[in-house]
């Protein structure tokens, strides 16, 4: 077939957009409830609080990307996406299991957006290994 | 030994270990090495304290409800089994919610803070923290508004205020009080306008009595005043007066009181010791310091003393003025003096009053002895509120003549200067003649009734023998806080006739004289202001044609 471009990549970039804004409106709202019923002092809130904002700004690039990578079938922005994957992941990680308070959801929605990561990482290797071969 | 000394300061310097193993927590367990009744996870008990228990006071221990999983410790009584025994079992608590904590990365999290123990590096910082009657989270910026707003401030207030602490050139004027125990504590400063009279006993050594500060002259009069608060302007504290005690308690006045005298060990005594001191201190209306001067009781303390008691005064005199202490302000207070005084010459021109300490209205003290002709002299004050009743016995005799008797018990009675005039108020100028009531003096005299006719007959001798002061008050002023004033005093004294005495014979007669209270006040009655009224009238030609 002449379209190199993956399906299930697209299904599964879009999927993660939207699964993307439920995520981090649910894991806001979650450190807010923590910081009222814990005792949450400002010095930890700080830096839970950037890494989850610094994941949004991670997240639109990296998604932009991989949907122009796929689509235009060129391999550079999919490296690229790829790369910013590979941060968020780490960020993910992060939330995971370095956040001040890990609730039983947090647990739940990360290690979600971490499978998906994860697939999409698989499919992007193998969109590239088709593109450039 | 150093290192053990360290550790054992690193042990104290944090608090022990809070107890988180939930089998080993007990809450019930409250007696110690004994086994509490109904207690099912007290170590203490054993398996025959068990079978006695009806319940479990405590059921189940957890840890933090809030965590996913927890571990908790189950106590119960089988009371199925003969004897009853007790179940403890150690179960894994799942919380359901999904929102229940799966892990933490703070380990204070769910946990109370301990508390900082104070060492001596950390305790200003504590100090500061949590000294003051609210806890402030950030000392450092409390400090700076404080500072920022005294220098406007400091302008200002250039002056003394009552209650402000007296500051002289080291720092306070110190007036020596017992504070909680009787031992003197030298760092209670005296307040600016608060006359205060303190006592205390003081530890000394007859060895060491001239190097006891508290002792010598100089520690009271060493520092100068500051006339005003953070002011340069000193006032020196001059010496008014020295009076020596001896050791029988017997007080001297010296004439030359300005040489100082330091203690000195003379004799196996402690000469020159401060046993007392009287600060005067004359203010402006401004409230600015102009004189002030020190009244000294020394006294010697001999070598079996390990204690002396020293009293210290401090008073407060406006210049130019008379102190004239108040007996209530404006109504009298139960208690203090009835202030009296006299007309100076000058009727029908009245001038002011003459009132002192010297011309109370006072009553005869009764004493000891008994005796009229012996106790002249001691004279109690009235007191407003309190009725008082004294007396002596007088011995006559046959010798005695009538009239230097009769004018004698008169003096008893009376007193040196029994005053004219008795204040209305307990606040009463001198200067307000209208604020003045006027002692009446009436004279009553017995007479027994078989002896009208031979009084008639033999010239009759009439001698004193009791006085009555009946002081009327009544309420005045407001129905809330209704004020004492005094609106009528009469004195009545009782005479007696004196029969002539057989030679050889003396006769006892009672002496007396009293002070009665009696409240005239008419009761009152509470006024309301009336109701405003609606007064509504219709025109006088409202009905026509119909009226």
């Amino acid at each position: 077939s002449s379209q190199l471009s993956s399906l299930p990549l697209q299904i599964l970039l879009y999927v993660n957009g939207i699964y993307y804004v439920f995520y981090f409106l649910a894991t806001l709202a979650m450190i807010i409830y923590k910081s009222q019923v814990f005792s949450y002092p400002d010095d930890l809130l700080a830096p839970d609080l950037a890494v989850l904002f610094l994941m949004a700004i991670l997240e639109v690039p990296r998604l932009y990307l991989g949907f122009k990578g796929n689509l235009t079938e060129a391999e550079a922005p999919l490296g690229l996406s790829l790369g910013l994957t590979v941060g968020s992941v780490v960020l993910c990680v992060y939330l995971l299991l370095w956040q001040t308070y890990v609730l039983w959801a947090d647990v739940l929605l990360n290690s979600v957006l971490l499978s998906g990561y994860g697939l999409e990482s698989g499919l992007k290797v193998m969109a590239i290994a088709a593109f450039v071969s | 030994p150093a290192d053990t000394l360290d550790a054992a300061q690193a042990r104290v310097r944090s608090a022990p270990a809070p107890v988180t193993d939930v089998a080993r927590l007990c809450v019930c367990d409250l007696l110690v090495a004994q086994c509490d009744v109904n207690c099912c996870c007290d170590p203490d008990c054993s398996a025959e304290d068990f079978s006695l228990f009806t319940t479990c006071s405590v059921p189940v221990v957890t840890g933090d409800s809030q965590l996913c999983s927890q571990k908790a410790a189950v106590y119960s009584l089988d009371v199925e089994a003969n004897p009853p025994e007790r179940i403890f079992k150690l179960i894994d608590q799942v919380n359901p919610s999904i929102f229940c904590i799966h892990a933490t990365n703070y380990e204070q999290a769910l946990y109370l803070k301990s508390p900082e123990i104070p060492t001596p590096e950390n305790f200003d910082q504590l100090l500061d923290k949590f000294g003051g009657a609210t806890f402030s989270a950030e000392p450092d910026s409390w400090n700076l508004d404080t500072d920022a707003q005294n220098p406007p401030d400091a302008n200002e207030t250039s002056r003394y205020e009552y209650g402000v602490p007296v500051q002289t050139e080291d720092a306070f004027l110190r007036l020596p009080s017992p504070v909680v125990s009787s031992w003197c504590s030298d760092a209670n400063p005296a307040g600016f306008l608060v006359n205060q009279a303190t006592k205390c006993i003081r530890s000394v050594s007859v060895e060491k009595c001239d190097s006891i500060q508290a002792l010598s002259m100089l520690f009271y009069i060493n520092s100068s005043i500051l006339a005003v608060p953070k002011s340069s302007q000193m006032v020196n504290i001059t010496v008014q007066s020295i009076v020596v005690q001896s050791l029988n308690g017997m007080r001297t006045l010296l004439s030359s009181s300005d040489v100082l005298r330091l203690p000195m060990v003379l004799d196996e005594l402690c000469i020159n010791a401060v046993f007392g001191v009287n600060y005067h201190i004359t203010h402006t209306d401004t409230g600015e310091i102009i004189e002030a001067a020190a009244a000294f009781v020394l006294g010697a303390i001999s070598k079996e003393a390990l204690s002396i008691e020293q009293s210290f005064e401090i008073s407060f005199t406006q210049e130019n003025t008379q102190p004239v202490p108040l007996s209530g302000n404006p109504g009298y207070v139960v208690g203090l003096p009835v202030r009296a005084g006299f007309q100076p010459q000058g009727y029908p021109f009245p001038a002011a009053f003459l009132s002192n300490k010297h011309s109370q209205l006072t009553i005869l003290q009764s004493t000891s002895t008994q005796d009229c002709l012996t106790a002249q002299g001691a004279r109690a004050p009235v007191l407003f509120g309190y009725n008082m009743i004294s007396g002596c016995k007088l011995r006559i005799t046959a010798a005695m003549k009538c009239q230097p008797l009769a004018q004698t018990l008169l003096d008893v009675l009376k007193g040196q200067s029994f005053p004219e005039y008795v204040a209305s108020f307990g606040n009463s100028q001198a200067q307000d003649v209208l604020d003045w009531v006027p002692i009446i003096q009436l004279h009553i005299s017995e007479q027994a009734d078989n002896d009208i006719i031979s009084h008639t007959l033999q010239s009759s001798c009439q001698i004193p023998v009791s006085l009555a002061i009946e002081v009327k008050w009544t309420k005045y002023g407001s129905l809330v806080n209704p004020q004492a004033r005094i609106v009528n005093v009469t004195a009545t004294i009782t005479s007696t006739t004196l029969k002539q005495l057989p030679s050889g014979r003396e006769k006892i007669i009672p002496i007396t004289s009293s002070v009665v209270f009696t409240d005239i006040s008419s009761p009152a009655e509470p006024s309301y202001k009336a109701w405003p009224t609606i007064n509504i009238k219709l025109p006088f030609d409202f009905f026509y044609p119909f009226v």
